[in-house]
């Protein structure tokens, strides 16, 4: 034997001691059927507690009451109840005892995946080994319960907190797999395993899965939804492969399903997914559900709750505090509301610790929810009752009953009260002790004499976080100390002229006075008594920023800045003698009237007259229809490209509107009333789109224009073939024009196989495939392509592949090259959605022209001029009178490019695009000829309502100054008052890792040319 | 007379057009026209709506120059007939400006945005004051004509990129050769200021993230810093030994023959860059300032010009007046700042006179509006003793325009004279159309 193995004998030896040590401990609890290292120690005692004040649910509470556990279980609980014999008994006279807490939304115990390095090229297959699914993201076959561990630690912050179960879960991927109930007890993984399988878990965070797809949010949408289908086809299928992750999809079906939103709009938009597919989830939200209180409520979900309120931010510094946006500012100071506003609406919630920074944090933040108006029944509920609901284990847990678990709190009074001390948790009949029960509250004044000088001390803090400060006459003295087990041990100085001497005490507690000895500086030892004096005067709290402050508590709509708390009604309004740019055959009508009511445009004319309609005076101005952009990226939550398949039909515009963008409001300025928002150009079928009008302030199901034809982008050339994207693009099918064709040429013959397949195959089921069928809508001419092309030799392609599928293009975007193609797109039957005079930004515009559109207009193709920019949406009639510039387009035809063109592009002219009676009143008055650069918009209607007034605007301007001076004074004071704070930092929405330069000149990300 | 195919009837048009075709060459269509020669004949404009840039306006005007030289000014008293012209415009309703002044551009760095191959603005490496735009500077650019044929006639060619870009030129966007274009050669060095906002990192490891950008701001800073120390401390030595290339350009920034430019939106920025800039008694030019009005009274203390980012810009942020960028311009003249309006990129420097023309709609008069892309460009950068404004003596660098020039509603540019040249105002664009309209028989 070498003398390295030697050593290493030696270590193992030493390890199997230690661990015999360990396991010696642990087999007091041993697992029922393990073999038992030693003698056997088994315990089987009754506790009675009695005379207490006891909570056997939520919202029923007994007083001199007993409750008898035995094990893990409870044997009785009530009034009047017989104590057997043999049990222990403790007199709880004037404590409470409630049901310990559930936490139904935590990782405890649970390892976090490791991120697995990305690899340098883009990665477009799952990188995960088995028979599992074709996307990473869905991490279906994890199960919690065969992961977990116990962490005594964390546990241990847990029981301190009062919670006696947690709901753990894998915060991994897009599906989670199962999560599982376990008790925080110190030992016996078996014993704490409550539900195995007790939810399944979502979220629309791929995690850190390393394959592109899914890229966006609406992608995660996208995947869910196809999966749902694949597993209902999977259940039903014969003669199908073995796929692991469907399997685990199905078998999870009937646990109780729980959605992570980080967001309010994807709150609703879990809601959303959860009335497609008949579940009901239970959402874990991110706090902010009180900004869309009315639809939060409409998804009939059930809720899980955070308590992490966002903390002040330190704004000593006024430039940085200019980063932190109204909204930001009037969250900090509503989200404690957010609890409350559930209750209110009668919505069933349950409340979790996620995202605190530390457990026992809870009461200070339920404190705050509470001052805010929200019940302590309630909170006892969301804490105990409700949770147990939610994971089916309400005859188990959450309730203090016969037969129950023995998972209960003692404390000390009422749990939410302030000054409340937690002495126990019991969880499944063990004792953990959190706060001596016995231990006399030393808190107070006292006083005492040391060589005839008269010290006072003053005790403070909480039990197990003391604080003394200590006085010789006036004079403040540093003094530690700390009591423990009835004895007081207390150091001090005093500072004499030359040194500081140090007095050591340590006294025992005697009667609320303490008696004992002091070793003195100069090494003898005296007698003290330190005499109890009186009671620490109760201090209140300073400035708690949510008491009586309910006249200040206004939800805006949107939650930012230009959000109004009531948003603008329809009105009855006549627009007098206005010069109307009809876009009809009666042209420009000077001296003219416009009536609109009921939402609708009633009259045009001269002289109208009307008692009940607002009059407004329009001379020297112009009324045009409201502008319509073909091509638009605004108000899309998260990316607007799905960049993980060439073909990503399956993915919907429609699932990710914003409607908190600001540049909705932007963009009424500019007399913008609908957008056409179009999925990216970063492959060839893109998303379907979703056409909206800018009803700032409403939801985006408000949002969306109401019977409109659906729409889909696609997308040819460089962007496609990922010529631009970096050298590591070059894996992803196609990289050349000749691959484009070959993509849609592909999808649609697959498409029409699978119509076959569908109308004859009766037995064996046919997997519902959402892309096939969005290119089936188009071919049978249900849904309509806008196609972003620049050359003219893929613009001539995608025509043929659209004959030879017998339908048509309804629509070219960009098509900076069609005036070359003017005759053949006038032949197909496609219309154009161009720019004004853009060129030069990469190699397929070199041959763009800004008289593009002045010839496509005259070869009779529909034209319209877009944005695809959110600043330059703003100004979209001034692209349109480039078109007079740029081939002496008339004014009239000019204007139509941005109103009647694209309205007939979108198939919405019927409605909207010109000024006529019994249209949408869907107008815009300006200060000035509105092709001209010196065109202002005074008013902008939709459906009749002036969602835009620019003399509203100014005061909304001073309100927004107000009301974010009103919200810094606050956050300062809250900053005094030492509480936590954060620092401001600049969020720019759209782009998390920019520099400023990129801030100023590439903030408008959201564009796809 | 220039060949000038918009004023030509469609008829003839087509006859030229199919004499082009005849020559069967179709690169010949896609050329740019030659530069003009120097004016060797006399010009007279009549019956203008004249604009001197200065912010004045005069009625029923004439100009004269010759030489290339701006020779006679109806409004002066002067007698018009003591002058022989050669040649005589009658251009009743129409306007006459000076030539516009693009400052801070890329044009002739770049010809497509999107390939390595075609750009030259930003040079490897951090810190390049010797680098020189001019040499890179391509004259044959066929964006360069589409921007001419919006009444833009000169610019400053500005490199970009890292924390000192490089020297930027001021060039007449009328030339053979970069020789031939300059008009004031390497005139500043300019400095982009290292972004001082922190912004919110990954949720994982955002304390991190927040630390590591404190971090980068404060290393980057105290480069700068340093590169100012030891760019002093060079200059004071009129002979050093070895001579360093990269501190012996900005030996002009500290005895002002040379222009420093810094490059900063923000407040935070534009504060620290005055800081710096006093220590060494150094005037500069602010250049973006998004945040300009923020500052105002340190601008104006401490007299320091500005060039405006482009404006037709979203507000920074959400709080913001949603027409904070438009009303800029307007805060600025109304504070006293000498102010220039500028334009992102090349090809979009075509918009510049529209920047200003929303300017007008957010405040200012029109005179002011053109001063702002005139005569203060030039004295930003120094040229405003020959060029920037309508006045006898100055070069004769200006447009005959049809309408508001302003105003693309009515802007047609119909001649551009660079000192006195009778520049073309074709271009690659135009040609297309012309080929086009022919292909389908359109007017």
């Amino acid at each position: 034997m070498t003398y390295i193995s030697a050593i290493f004998s030696y270590m193992k030896k030493l390890l199997i001691i230690i661990a015999f040590l360990f396991c010696g401990i642990s087999s007091i609890i041993a697992q029922q059927n393990f073999p038992v290292n030693g003698v056997k120690n088994e315990k089987k005692i009754i506790y009675a507690f009695t005379n207490a004040n006891i909570f056997i649910d939520y919202k029923t509470r007994i007083k001199e009451a007993t409750l008898i556990v035995c094990e893990d279980k409870i044997l009785d609980v009530g009034n009047g109840i017989t104590i057997p014999n043999n049990a222990v008994v403790y007199d709880m006279q004037g404590k409470y005892i409630y049901p310990s807490f559930i936490d139904i939304y935590s990782s405890y115990g649970i390892k976090a995946m490791e991120k697995s390095k990305s690899s340098e090229w883009p990665q477009y297959k799952s990188s995960e080994s088995g028979a599992v699914g074709w996307n990473e993201a869905l991490k279906t076959d994890y199960n919690a319960y065969q992961n977990f561990s116990i962490n005594q630690k964390e546990a241990e912050q847990f029981r301190n907190a009062g919670f006696g179960v947690v709901l753990s879960l894998r915060k991994e991927g897009i599906s989670r797999g199962s999560s599982t109930a376990l008790a925080l007890i110190d030992e016996n993984p078996n014993k704490a395993l409550i539900k195995s399988k007790a939810a399944a878990c979502f979220s629309f965070n791929k995690g850190n899965s390393t394959q592109v797809y899914p890229s966006s949010l609406m992608g995660a949408i996208a995947l869910i939804r196809q999966t749902y289908y694949d597993a209902q086809w999977y259940a039903l299928a014969k003669n199908k492969e073995k796929n692991i992750t469907l399997e685990s999809w199905n078998e999870l079906k009937n646990l109780s399903q729980i959605f992570e939103s980080d967001d309010k709009l994807n709150t609703l938009r879990i809601g959303r997914i959860g009335d497609e597919f008949g579940v009901n989830y239970i959402i874990k939200t991110s706090g902010n559900e009180y900004q869309r209180m009315e639809e939060i409520k409409k998804t009939k979900a059930r809720y899980i709750l955070p308590l992490n309120f966002p903390e002040a931010y330190d704004l000593s510094d006024p430039y940085d505090a200019a980063n932190v946006s109204l909204a930001s500012l009037k969250h900090w100071e509503l989200a404690p509301y957010n609890p409350y506003f559930f209750e209110k609406s009668g919505i069933d919630f349950a409340l979790t610790t996620d995202g605190l920074k530390e457990k026992k944090d809870i009461f200070k933040q339920l404190n705050k929810a509470i001052l805010t108006g929200l019940t302590e029944q309630q909170v006892l509920k969301a804490l105990t009752y409700t949770p147990a609901e939610f994971l089916a284990l309400n005859q188990l847990i959450g309730s203090l009953r016969k037969n129950y678990l023995a998972n209960f709190i003692i404390s000390s009074g009422n749990i939410f009260e302030k000054n409340n001390i937690i002495y126990e948790n019991w969880v499944l009949g063990e004792r953990y002790i959190i706060n001596d029960i016995y231990e006399p509250s030393i808190q107070g004044k006292y006083s005492f004499i040391l060589n005839d000088q008269s010290f006072k001390l003053t005790i403070l803090g909480n039990l197990d976080n003391k604080a003394f400060e200590l006085r010789k006459d006036t004079t403040k003295c540093t003094a530690k100390g700390n009591f423990k087990r009835n004895r007081l041990t207390l150091s001090f100085e005093v500072k004499n002229k030359t040194i500081n001497e140090f007095y050591r005490v340590s006294a025992e507690y005697n009667n609320k006075d303490f008696i004992g000895k002091v070793q003195m500086p100069d090494g003898n030892w005296q007698n003290i008594n330190i005499k109890y004096l009186e009671a620490n005067k109760d201090t209140a709290s300073k400035n708690n920023h949510l008491k009586n402050e309910n006249n200040e508590i206004k939800v805006i709509y949107p939650f930012c800045a230009y959000g109004t708390e009531n948003l603008p009604i329809e009105e009855e309004v006549i627009l007098k003698n206005a010069s109307v740019w009809t876009n009809e055959k009666e042209g420009i009508l000077q001296q003219t009237d416009v009536w609109i009511k009921n939402g609708k445009i009633f009259k045009v004319g001269k002289n109208l007259l009307s008692t009940s309609a607002k009059i407004i005076d329009a001379s020297n101005k112009h009324i045009t229809s409201g502008i319509i952009d073909e091509h638009s990226h605004i108000a899309v939550s998260h990316r607007v490209n799905e960049s993980g398949l060439s073909n990503s039909s399956e993915v919907r515009i429609a699932d990710v509107i914003d409607c908190d963008d600001i540049n909705i409001y932007r963009q009424l300025a500019g007399g913008v009333t609908t957008s056409h928002i179009l999925h990216g150009s970063a492959n060839a079928i893109g998303g379907q789109s979703q056409l909206i009008k800018l009803r700032w302030g409403k939801s985006p199901e408000q949002m969306k224009f109401e019977g409109a034809d659906p729409f889909i982008k696609f997308a040819l050339g460089e962007n496609v073939k990922q010529t631009n994207w970096g050298e590591k693009y070059t894996i992803r099918y196609p990289q050349t024009r000749m691959g484009v064709e070959q993509i849609y040429t592909d999808a649609f013959t697959r498409a029409l196989e699978y119509e076959n397949q569908l109308k004859n195959t009766k037995e064996n089921p046919v997997r519902k495939d959402l892309q096939l069928d969005a290119m089936l809508e188009i071919i049978r001419g249900k849904r309509f392509i806008t196609c972003h092309s620049y050359q003219q030799s893929e613009i001539n392609m995608l025509m043929h592949v659209a004959d030879s599928f017998h339908f048509k293009v309804n629509t070219f975007t960009h098509i900076l090259e069609g005036y070359k193609v003017a005759d053949k797109l006038k032949k197909h039957g496609s219309g154009a959605s161009t720019f004004a005079d853009w060129w030069a930004y990469k190699y397929e515009v070199i041959e763009a022209i800004p008289y593009n559109g002045a010839i496509l207009n005259k070869m009779n193709v529909t034209t319209a001029f877009n944005s695809d920019d959110p600043e330059m949406a703003r100004r979209l009639n001034q692209e349109a009178a480039k078109a007079i510039k740029y081939g002496n387009v008339s004014e009239e035809e000019a204007l139509k490019f941005v109103t009647l063109n694209p309205a007939k592009l979108l198939h919405i002219d019927s409605r909207t695009g010109s000024i006529k009676e019994g249209k949408d009143a869907d107008i815009v008055l300006w200060d000035n000829h509105p092709l001209s650069i010196y065109a202002k918009v005074i008013q902008t209607y939709v459906d009749g309502i002036c969602y835009y007034d620019s003399e509203r605007n100014k005061r909304l301007q001073d309100e927004i100054q107000k009301e974010r001076n009103r919200l810094i004074q606050k956050m300062m004071n809250q900053k005094d008052a030492n509480e936590n704070t954060q620092k401001p930092l600049l969020k720019n929405k759209k782009l998390q890792h920019c520099n400023d330069h990129e801030l100023i000149n590439h903030q408008n990300d959201n564009h796809d040319f | 007379m220039i060949f000038k195919i918009n004023s030509i009837s469609p008829a003839l048009q087509k006859l030229i057009i199919g004499l082009l075709f005849c020559h069967g060459s179709l690169t010949t269509m896609a050329q740019n026209p030659a530069p003009a020669p120097a004016q060797s004949k006399s010009i007279l404009i009549k019956n203008v709506q004249l604009h001197d840039g200065n912010g004045k306006t005069y009625n029923n005007a004439s100009i004269g120059f010759n030489e290339g030289k701006i020779t006679f000014l109806s409004y002066l008293n002067m007698d018009e007939k003591n002058n022989s012209w050669d040649s005589i415009i009658d251009a009743k309703g129409q306007h006459v400006y000076p030539g516009l002044i693009a400052l801070n551009t890329n044009i002739g760095l770049s010809e497509i945005e999107a390939l390595r191959a075609m750009n030259d603005y930003s040079e490897t490496g951090s810190i390049n004051p010797n680098a020189r735009a001019i040499i890179a500077y391509n004259t044959d650019s066929k964006v360069t004509p589409t921007v001419r044929f919006n009444g833009i006639l000169t610019a400053q060619i500005t490199p970009s990129g890292g924390l000192v870009s490089g020297n930027s030129s001021i060039v007449s966007l009328d030339a053979w050769n970069w020789e031939d274009a300059v008009y004031k050669s390497d005139e500043g060095v300019h400095i982009n200021w290292p972004s001082m906002n922190v912004y919110y990192g990954q949720k994982s490891n955002e304390e991190d993230f927040e630390k590591k950008q404190k971090e980068r701001i404060e290393k980057e800073l105290k480069n700068l810093e340093a590169f100012f120390e030891d760019s002093y401390n060079y200059h004071l030595n009129n002979k050093p030994n070895p001579k360093n290339l990269i501190l012996e350009s900005m030996r002009g920034i500290f005895d002002n023959t040379k222009k420093l430019y810094i490059h900063a939106n923000f407040a935070k920025q534009i504060m620290a860059a005055v800081n710096l800039c006093n220590k060494y008694k150094i005037n500069f030019v602010l250049v973006g300032g998004s945040e300009a009005n923020m500052v105002i009274n340190l601008l104006k203390d401490n007299n320091i010009p500005v060039i405006l980012g482009q404006t037709h810009q979203l507000p920074l942020r959400e709080d913001e007046p949603i027409d904070a960028p438009y009303t800029l311009p307007k805060k600025l003249q109304d504070a006293g700042i000498l102010y220039a309006l500028s334009c992102n990129g090349f090809w979009q420097v075509r918009n510049l006179p529209f920047i200003a023309g929303t300017a007008v709609a957010y405040g200012l008069t029109q005179e002011q509006a053109l001063s702002s892309i005139t005569i203060n460009a030039a004295r930003i950068a120094g040229i405003d003793k020959t060029t920037g404004s309508i006045e006898i003596g100055k070069d004769a660098t200006l447009i005959l325009c049809q309408g508001d020039i302003l105003d693309m509603k009515s802007s047609v540019i119909n001649r551009a004279f660079i000192m006195g040249k009778s520049v073309s105002l074709d271009n690659v664009q135009h040609q297309l159309y012309l080929k086009y309209k022919s292909k389908y028989n359109i007017d």
